[in-house]
């Protein structure tokens, strides 16, 4: 089990943008949610009060990696939660076709006397959105609107 | 020159750089970069690329256009402005930005600096307590998906009928606070969802909420700053920046998705993910330009209920009513939405993404009070540096599509800001230094750093160096609260 993320300094001035990478598919999107995590949160700061289970579906991996990114911005905004880890299960479904998920996000209410918050992630965006299996490692390259 | 792209880039003015058709392929019209020489070689080459994609995009007129603060984006470079043909044309959710008319509000007082500074800190206290900022921040108004409806149909005058606002901020409002042919059924149960609770509050990044003094010597008309009730004798203004907060960008998010679909449908190829676009007059065209009005008047409604906190804020540490105190707003414009105007060519669908309306005096649209001055622009800065207040032109009309710049524009990346800074420090230098800042993330603070951003002295010199608008004040930070 490898994975690292790095934060890409010359890419979208405004925003923020990501590499992340893992020994594995599953391990690609636990750093990929780890890198936006960190963009909102220092998760350390955050206790586990909170847990959400997630069952995504997609034809590609790409759309898949995308569709987890967005749920986290989405439930950080609609269930005013923020994050302290997330774990994820990734794999091929040969019967049907496509790629799934299994998730669980790991949290607590935003509360900002009690955790150290950075940015408000708007969106995942499209931009330089990559992911691409080489040399045994799965690498994402990710821009986020802050 | 050294720029940051191999394209042929011609100089057409001292501030006007344009590059031909002929440097990409698919490129349907010139794209223009207003900047000066210095500027232009400072600029990244993100912009050089993005301003030429857009000027691929089916039924854009003219030019592809990028103002002095462009930079690098996603889509659009930030400062991009494109006017498309209506039957012709696309409407691309990256002409608009995530956050949907996003845009500026700056509200004057009779108060002056030497009446603000002994209460200054329980003045941004009260602020920074009415005002919630930061990541998934709530607002103090309860809604319901029915109630929120109203609010996407309503814009700002949903938010004067509840008792948040005065009557005569409307006609201070672009568009007076709402956008015709909003259309709720058109937006997603998710971006409700996002949404709902968020009413009233700032978000983060470079959103803000800053106490400024206007100071005589730095005002550029004295007729027009009288006019917009800016005598500035140390005068302190209030401005805000902030948008249409989750709502906006889910719609914004959905929509993306939605228009890579229809683009194969419609044989429509572009350079760029991010420029997913579909011809305006088809379904999916039409369903996105009712959803972004929705998400629009919601952020007119939401910049409306900051400025009730804002009045209330002031009335309390005051002990003196708004009204009393003079707190009338002086304009809201918006720097990311797309908007049917019409121009020599016809009614045209004009994309303004991080740049600002600039109708000059005149225009019809424009409410009686700005028939002889032109429209108010607000322009943010820095926090360390300073904003400005200017108006459109007449020439803004004939050569940008009514159009200029928004705000400074960043010149460093995020990473490397919070590199270079550390937000804790900075807040007490910039104590020192006489301005208060409030702030729910530090690592949040050290990203907005002065140095992260372009001189907007020289972004403002170059707009108005141009033409395309008119300096009236330069607006000098005491407080500011960052999410």
């Amino acid at each position: 089990m490898a994975r690292s993320f790095r934060f890409l300094e010359h890419v979208a001035l405004a925003d923020s943008a990501f590499e992340a990478r893992g020994d594995s598919v599953s391990e690609l999107f636990v750093a990929s949610a780890q890198a936006l995590i960190e963009v909102m949160v220092d998760p350390v700061t955050v206790s586990t009060n909170w847990k959400r289970d997630l069952t995504l579906t997609q034809p590609q991996v790409s759309d898949l990696l995308f569709e987890w990114l967005l749920a986290i911005v989405f439930l950080k905004d609609a269930e005013a939660v923020i994050f302290h880890e997330a774990q994820a299960k990734v794999w091929r479904d040969e019967d049907q076709q496509s790629w799934q998920l299994q998730g669980l996000l790991i949290g607590d209410t935003i509360d900002p006397s009690r955790q150290e918050l950075g940015a408000d992630v708007k969106a995942v965006t499209k931009h330089l959105f990559e992911v691409k299996e080489e040399s045994g490692w799965w690498i994402a390259r990710v821009v986020l609107d802050i | 020159m050294n720029l940051a792209t191999k394209m042929a880039v011609q100089q057409i003015s001292p501030v006007i750089w344009e590059i031909p058709p002929t440097e990409k392929v698919g490129m349907r019209v010139p794209a223009r970069i207003y900047a000066t020489e210095k500027m232009l070689s400072e600029m990244d080459a993100g912009v050089f690329d993005q301003v030429t994609n857009v000027a691929c995009l089916p039924g854009i007129q003219r030019y592809a256009l990028c103002m002095p603060d462009g930079h690098w984006g996603y889509g659009f470079p930030i400062g991009g402005v494109a006017a498309m043909d209506l039957r012709q044309g696309v409407i691309s959710p990256g002409g608009v930005g995530y956050d949907i008319n996003c845009g500026m509000r700056l509200i004057r007082t009779d108060l002056t600096v030497a009446d603000v500074q002994p209460r200054l800190n329980p003045l941004m206290t009260e602020l920074f307590r009415k005002v919630p900022a930061g990541v998934g921040a709530r607002g103090f108004v309860k809604l319901n998906a029915k109630e929120l409806k109203q609010v996407m149909r309503k814009g700002a005058r949903w938010s004067v009928e509840q008792g948040y606002g005065w009557q005569e901020d409307l006609a201070r409002t672009e568009e007076s606070g709402c956008l015709a042919g909003a259309d709720p059924s058109c937006v997603s149960d998710h971006a409700i969802e996002r949404g709902i609770h968020q009413l009233g509050t700032l978000g983060s990044g470079n959103h803000y909420l800053e106490v400024q003094v206007v100071h005589h010597d730095r005002i550029f008309d004295h007729a027009v700053a009288e006019a917009l009730g800016i005598h500035g004798h140390g005068q302190i203004v209030i401005m805000v920046h902030c948008g249409s907060r989750g709502f906006g960008h889910q719609v914004a998010t959905d929509y993306l998705k939605v228009f890579e679909k229809a683009m194969k449908r419609y044989g429509i190829t572009i350079p760029d993910q991010q420029l997913a676009c579909a011809p305006f007059q088809s379904s999916e065209g039409q369903e996105y330009f009712s959803a972004m009005n929705c998400a629009a008047n919601t952020a007119f409604a939401n910049r409306q209920i900051i400025t009730h906190q804002i009045r209330e804020a002031f009335s309390k540490v005051f002990n003196q009513s708004p009204e009393s105190l003079g707190m009338h707003q002086v304009y809201d414009v918006a720097h990311n939405i797309a908007k049917v105007e019409r121009y020599r060519e016809g009614d045209l669908l004009v994309h303004r993404k991080g740049a600002t309306r600039a109708f000059g005096p005149g225009c019809e649209e424009l409410a009686e009070g700005f028939q002889r001055i032109g429209q108010p622009v607000i322009c943010g800065g820095s926090m360390e540096a300073g904003s400005y207040l200017l108006v459109g032109t007449s020439r803004a009309m004939d050569e940008t599509f009514g159009s200029t710049m928004h705000g400074a524009g960043r010149r460093m990346s995020r990473a490397q800001a919070k590199r270079m800074v550390r937000g804790a420090q900075l807040q007490q230098e910039m104590e020192k230094r006489g301005i208060l800042v409030k702030a729910v993330s530090m690592s949040g603070l050290a990203e907005e750093a002065g140095l992260a951003y372009k001189n907007i002295s020289e972004v403002v010199e170059t707009v108005e160096s141009a033409g395309i608008t008119k300096k009236v004040a330069e607006l000098l930070p005491i407080g500011n609260i960052k999410g």
